[in-house]
């Protein structure tokens, strides 16, 4: 056997090294590999549905016929609503990812130098179908260009059990604070709260603070951008929550995620709270497994309510979805292609439907479509779109009012009042805090 | 052990290693219990009459059932497996090549760079993600096991360095000073002399290695996108949390199935693993 030298490995060795770094640095010069072949493929990323049958729709359904329709392989992804961002981010920064990803309320406005113009879409899907709501608005365009495209509104009501209510002697949900706190009250001493959280949770946390903020007359700036949240109105909210919490709240809800008031109320320990309708629609799905303490469905006994009204008139602080295109993608065209055929009439209706009413259009036409009578504990969700405010309120819901939203500014000012710290440090704070961001 | 009377055995002892099994071991229990569990015990009341939190007397299968005809969770755990055991095969090398270097070695600042080699592990992975998909997007692996399998040493390199650096400056020099009087290469020495007395800090390495691979999240949720390629981690918080509802049921089953893997590596070396961690050879 032919001996091998050290000295002819190494050599060999070399020069592989370097004939590959060489390899490596063309490779590298280019940015993508020799073999590297051009699809047009969209590949669209957005949050796993809570309505499974809409994910099944769209994945077995839907792609298959917009691939047919416009000659583009579709590659649609869902994962968890929380994790959406990260993937924004890795996306961003390294310059590939999804062409579409969903974005939630003002993410559009933190990513708007990573975005395309999707004005021309938006603007035609808004003409054709009676205009797109301001929320909708505020949220997906800074006044110049839409950062994204409207997709939905996740509504946030108030879940309530008809049937403990009636035992306390109301028919109808309170719609002042006033009448929510003194139900909450009797509610509570018959061991049966109302559950909130004012924890670090993206939806329930400031769908509620926020709205509620609103309702008393504070805000967290004026329409210029100053910070005007310590204010005489801020400090009664403030105050009146702290009461609020001891008389009739579950006061476990300073921890709780987006999913304990769920599973609170479908356990039967709360008897109000602010959600999707997904917990009504949960007990639809499993009515055999959801029962009231009598034995009946669940579902019978469940209602809908707006959050109550205060001084300042009344709010509400939704969910919003849109699409946004990612300037990085090299399949622009295409993804414009399939956000204009998905925004069709026909094929909107489809995702529309499969929502039962989970997902409220943005424009103002689907507010009188037939769906909304179906199911009439449903039918307050129809407004929520109209009705929704957006965060940064007086001023635009831009990336300075997404900082504070993902910070949880306003959710803590409330939490650390019902822990035991004086109303007037609560609000100082915050307001220390707000100016932080607005700079 | 505690000496002396009973009761300090039991004071000292036997109660707090109680307290401490059960903490460590309810989450485990409760898992098993919640995939057995049918949708409708799950939400009972507390004061439901025939609440039990604590055990199940209807057991069901439909939870695992769904795990693994509605989800591609068999997929995932191929997926998991394959990506955990070649990277930490590759970072196993690499760390033993390493530990042995800067333990044994002296070359200049040999210290310094085992200390910056550890600093490196402590990077969070939340500020590396980012660099690294630019990489992995250069290098075209985006949405391929390899995105993992090359990614995953970043962090896994650094750790089985700087254990089995510890373990090797534990083991007696003079061992390998007398394989290399009997005429040894360092190669040698350290293949036939150093490695096998250090098998139980090796396997230490690898076990934990494979677990911090087997759970790892964020890397796999930004370099992944095909549901067919996602790990378990990301596979089942992909598809059995909707919204604001958990499937409790399948993620629990998903869970436990999940940890079975991790259980059979550790209950397999558990004895050499207690003596890689607790310091290795009596010289």
């Amino acid at each position: 056997m032919a001996k091998t030298k050290r000295r002819s490995v190494l050599k060999l060795a070399g020069g592989a090294a370097a004939a590959s770094m060489g390899g490596m640095a063309a490779i590298l010069a280019t940015g993508r590999t020799p073999a590297f072949a051009q699809q047009r493929t969209v590949h669209w990323l957005k949050w796993v549905d809570f309505v499974p049958a809409t994910d099944t729709l769209l994945k077995r359904e839907m792609m298959p016929e917009a691939e047919k329709a416009l000659g583009v392989k579709m590659n649609l992804e869902t994962v968890n609503g929380n994790d959406l961002q990260p993937r924004i981010t890795a996306g961003i920064q390294s310059g590939a990812g999804a062409d579409l990803i969903m974005s939630f309320n003002s993410y559009t406005h933190l990513y708007a130098n990573s975005v395309v113009d999707v004005s021309a879409i938006a603007e035609e899907v808004g003409k054709r179908e009676g205009g797109i709501f301001p929320y909708a608005k505020a949220i997906c365009s800074n006044g110049k260009i839409y950062m994204g495209m409207p997709w939905a509104v996740i509504g946030g009501m108030i879940a309530w059990r008809k049937s403990w209510f009636e035992e306390i002697g109301l028919t109808k949900f309170p719609d002042t604070w006033d009448g929510y706190r003194e139900a909450a009250k009797k509610l509570k001493a018959k061991g049966r709260p109302f559950g909130q959280t004012l924890g670090h949770t993206f939806g329930d946390a400031p769908g509620f603070s926020y709205p509620y903020l609103w309702s008393w007359g504070g805000k967290e700036v004026d329409a210029s951008g100053k910070v005007v949240l310590n204010s005489k109105e801020t400090l009664e909210s403030i105050k009146f929550m702290q009461g609020l919490w001891k008389d009739g709240m579950d006061e476990g809800g300073l921890a709780w995620d987006d999913t304990n008031n769920n599973r609170a109320f479908l356990s039967q320990t709360i008897s109000a709270t602010l959600n999707g309708a997904s917990i009504y629609i949960e007990t639809l799905r499993k009515p055999d497994q959801y029962k009231t303490e009598k034995g009946l469905p669940m579902n019978k006994d469940i209602l809908h309510a707006p959050l109550p009204k205060g001084p300042a008139g009344q709010f509400g602080f939704h969910l919003l979805q849109s699409n946004m295109l990612m300037k990085y993608s090299k399949n622009q065209d295409a993804a414009k292609e399939f956000l204009k055929w998905i925004h069709t009439e026909a094929n909107y209706r489809k995702f529309f439907e499969s929502q039962k009413g989970f997902a409220t259009p943005c424009t103002a036409k689907w507010e009188s479509d037939k769906l909304w009578d179906v199911d009439p504990v449903m039918t307050p969700y129809k407004v929520a779109a109209r009705l929704g405010q957006a965060i940064g309120n007086a001023g635009p819901p831009d990336a300075k009012a997404q900082e504070v939203l993902s910070k949880y500014i306003i959710t803590d000012m409330y939490a650390k009042a019902v822990q035991g710290m004086p109303a007037e440090d609560a609000m100082k704070w915050a307001e220390a805090e707000l100016k932080k961001v607005y700079v | 052990m505690i000496e002396g009377a009973l009761w300090r055995r039991w004071v000292f002892y036997n109660l707090p290693l109680t307290l401490f099994v059960f903490v460590l071991l309810f989450p485990f229990y409760w898992m098993i219990v919640t995939t057995f569990r049918p949708d409708g015990e799950l939400y009972l009341p507390w004061n439901a009459p025939n609440y039990m939190p604590f055990w199940t007397n209807n057991p069901t299968l439909e939870h695992i059932l769904y795990l693994f005809e509605e989800t591609n969770f068999a997929r995932w755990m191929f997926n998991t497996m394959f990506i955990a055991l070649v990277s930490t095969v590759i970072s196993l090398f690499c760390g033993v090549l390493a530990g042995y270097a800067l333990a044994r070695l002296n070359f200049p600042y040999a210290g310094g760079l085992g200390t910056a080699i550890f600093i490196t592990y402590l990077v969070p992975q939340t500020l590396l993600f980012i660099p690294l998909a630019e990489i992995i997007r250069n290098f075209q692996l985006g949405d391929t096991p390899w995105s993992l399998i090359l990614t995953y040493p970043t962090f896994l390199i650094p750790f089985c360095t700087w254990l089995m650096m510890g373990y090797f400056k534990a083991i007696p020099k003079e061992l390998e000073e007398c394989a290399r009087i009997d005429g040894a290469s360092r190669w040698k020495a350290m293949v036939y002399i150093i490695i096998p007395v250090a098998v139980p800090g090796i396997l230490s390495s690898g076990i934990i290695a494979f677990t911090l691979s087997w759970n790892e999240f964020i890397y796999a949720l930004v370099f992944l996108s095909s549901p067919d390629q996602k790990t378990v981690p990301v596979g089942v918080t992909s598809e059995l949390i909707r919204g604001d509802v958990f499937f409790w049921g399948p993620l629990m089953a998903g869970a436990l199935l999940g940890s079975i893997p991790v259980a059979i590596v550790y209950s397999f070396f558990v004895e050499h693993y207690v003596a890689g961690l607790t310091g290795s050879v009596k010289g």
